[in-house]
């Protein structure tokens, strides 16, 4: 069926209701019309009947006034007669007048008058004509069976005139009483028709349109109040139907704009928390390398200390004061990720050299580390910043000893695979648990390491991503909680052979 | 003095799980007071209930039990409760400072902190108990 817009079906429902309503008051109009014909029929039936009648009376009063005249031959009676004949035509035109639509009734009237024409040419005038002169003779006729005859002739005539007349009037009241009751059956049920027309059509509007809106002001005043998971039932009629699925279409979107600037500010929470961790571990994370720095400095202005003791104390210092040096660097770093990338210096250089260098730079203090180091003989070569990945292997070797303070073997790889050079190191130490493993690549993260003394600014891994992703190479972990974690990055191998340095 | 050490200077416990800080603190100390060192909580619990020195100098963030940990449990021993404490930390927040003090320490030394300082400090508590 083809949708038709609620202005289109509201327009045609009401055509509708008025064209019904319209036929039922035609309906109504013809029964009336049709009972006033029908009654006018009727009460035409009744006049013909009192013409008949008047005609009927007048030929008995003639009668009677002639034998009067006769019998007494008092002009009196001659008089009356003359007036009563002088009625007759007029009466008769009446009846005349009154059956001009109905054949049979008229030839009846017409043989009626002729009968009566003679019955006053042929016998009237002669009886009176008699009268004064054979009084007898007249009296004899005028009781005679001539008389008798022609006006039992007339009397029939009429009376059947007068029974046709009374039987069509008797049809016709029968026929009015129907023609009535119809037009009252119609009058009824058009009415209680049209008022049912009507109600329906007002429920129809109130179901298929004020709900509707009355439900969509419920939920917009639902969505004021900050209920954004109101729905409304769709499929509605037309205009209305388009403002329910554009309600809810509205609120979804509302829904998913305010879900997403929740989550925005939950990272923005979360982001300032780890900027107030940073603050906070900066300043721990300083205030240790600066106590030595700061201390042994002291003691050996102070104090008079044999030679080697001052040397020992003069490493320290220096080991502690590139600790300081290496954490400027990482903040230094997140400023640079920050402000959006470094410049890397490329060259090709050997990878299996840095590692080996690395290695050894931050084992040779470690006693309770066993240190397993699986390189080739040939140099791999990369092309890359060697300073910056100098830093990648450092962090991820720094990290393998401080996340195992128990000790335990640490692995060093080297290696190429499929086309790649690959770097990996494996701790036996604490492990990451599985939810930390996507996080501990971002910035400030430390996971559970954050409740630990394992020292740290969640910086270290966050740049050697940025380092190894800028190479075009991929960082990775692999870690069992309890069991250790291997961290794995891949590079692209050079093409050129390295430049000797 | 019942801690005391076999040439009469008094012993004092140096607690700090960072190896170059715990050196620091026994060469300036070590003039004055027989070292004795532990690296973590546990560790110096039992060195306490071993003999209890006349001193000790207590880090906070360790590994294990923490300093304050510790330090509440020091003060709940009726043989330990009386051994002067000096809490050493990085971690210096006027709420950390407070922790510490009604843990029980008697004195609060921010790190960094001066050698010198150290040294009176362990000089007037180890005096104050005499």
């Amino acid at each position: 069926m083809k949708r038709l817009s609620l202005v289109g079906r509201v327009a045609l429902l009401a055509s509708v209701v008025a064209l019904v309503v319209g036929v039922i008051v035609a309906s109504a109009l013809v029964a009336i019309l049709s009972l006033r014909h029908s009654e006018a029929r009727e009460s035409q039936a009744k006049d013909v009947t009192v013409a008949t009648l008047r005609v009927q009376e007048l030929a008995v009063e003639i009668q009677s006034s002639l034998r009067g005249y006769v019998l007494s031959l008092n002009p009196r009676f001659l008089t009356l007669l003359h007036e009563q004949r002088a009625e007759l035509p007029g009466a008769l035109t009446q009846l005349d007048r009154l059956m001009v639509d109905d054949p049979v009734q008229l030839r009846r009237a017409h043989a009626a008058t002729e009968e009566l024409r003679g019955y006053l040419q042929d016998y009237v005038d002669n009886v009176v004509f008699l009268a004064p002169i054979s009084p007898a003779d007249a009296r004899g006729s005028a009781s005679g069976d001539e008389d008798r005859l022609r006006m039992t002739q007339i009397r029939q005539t009429l009376g059947l005139v007068l029974a046709t007349e009374n039987t069509r009037s008797q049809h016709r009241a029968v026929h009015t009483r129907a023609v009535a009751r119809t037009a009252e059956i119609i009058g009824i049920v058009g009415l209680a028709g049209s008022a049912l027309l009507v109600l329906l059509f007002g429920a129809w509007v109130a179901h298929g349109v004020a709900r509707p809106l009355r439900q969509t002001a419920e939920a917009a005043t639902d969505v004021a109040r900050g209920n954004l998971s109101v729905r409304l039932d769709e499929g509605g009629v037309g205009e209305v139907g388009s403002l329910v699925s554009a309600f809810n279409s509205m609120t979804r979107s509302l829904e998913v704009s305010r879900r997403e600037l929740l989550l925005q500010n939950e990272r923005l929470r979360e982001s300032e928390q780890h900027k107030r961790d940073l603050i906070s571990m900066v300043s721990h994370e300083l205030r240790t390398p600066l106590s030595a720095v700061l201390g042994f400095t002291s003691l050996l202005l102070e104090r008079d200390f044999p030679p080697d003791e001052q040397r020992r104390y003069l490493e320290i210092v220096d080991t502690q004061a590139r600790r300081l040096a290496a954490l400027a660097g990482d903040f230094l770093d997140v400023q640079l990720l920050e402000g959006g990338g470094f410049e890397l210096e490329l060259a090709p250089f050997d990878l299996v050299e840095l590692a080996r260098e690395q290695t050894r730079l931050f084992f040779s203090h470690s006693e309770s580390h066993e240190l397993a180091v699986d390189v080739p003989d040939e140099p791999l070569i990369v092309n890359g910043d060697r300073d910056r990945l100098a830093q990648v292997v450092g962090n991820l070797l720094s990290n393998a000893i401080k996340y195992s303070p128990e000790g335990g073997e640490v692995r060093v790889f080297v290696g190429e695979r499929g086309g790649k050079a690959v770097f990996s190191v494996s701790d036996s130490g604490l492990g990451i648990p599985v939810e930390d493993r996507e996080r501990v690549f971002d910035k400030f993260f430390r996971g559970a390491a954050k409740t630990t003394t394992v020292g740290g600014t969640g910086l270290g891994l966050a740049v050697a991503r940025e380092i190894v992703t800028t190479h075009g190479g991929t960082i990775d972990v692999e870690s069992t909680l309890g069991h250790g974690s291997t961290f794995t990055f891949e590079l692209p191998l050079s093409l050129t052979p390295a430049v000797s340095a | 003095m019942n801690g005391s050490g076999p040439d009469g200077r008094p012993r004092a416990l140096i607690v700090e799980d960072e190896d170059t800080l715990r050196e620091l603190i026994v060469v300036t100390l070590g003039e004055a007071f027989a070292c004795i060192e532990a690296t973590d909580g546990d560790s110096a619990l039992e060195l306490l209930r071993e003999s209890p020195p006349d001193l000790m100098l207590l880090d906070v963030a360790m590994p294990g039990l923490s300093g304050i940990e510790v330090l509440r449990e020091m003060r709940a021993d009726p043989v330990l409760k009386e051994v002067p404490v000096c809490v050493v930390s990085a971690w210096q927040s006027p709420g950390d400072v407070a922790q510490a003090l009604e843990a029980g320490a008697d004195r609060f030394l921010a790190k960094p902190f001066r050698v010198d300082e150290l040294a009176s400090i362990a000089r007037s508590l180890v005096e104050r108990r005499r």
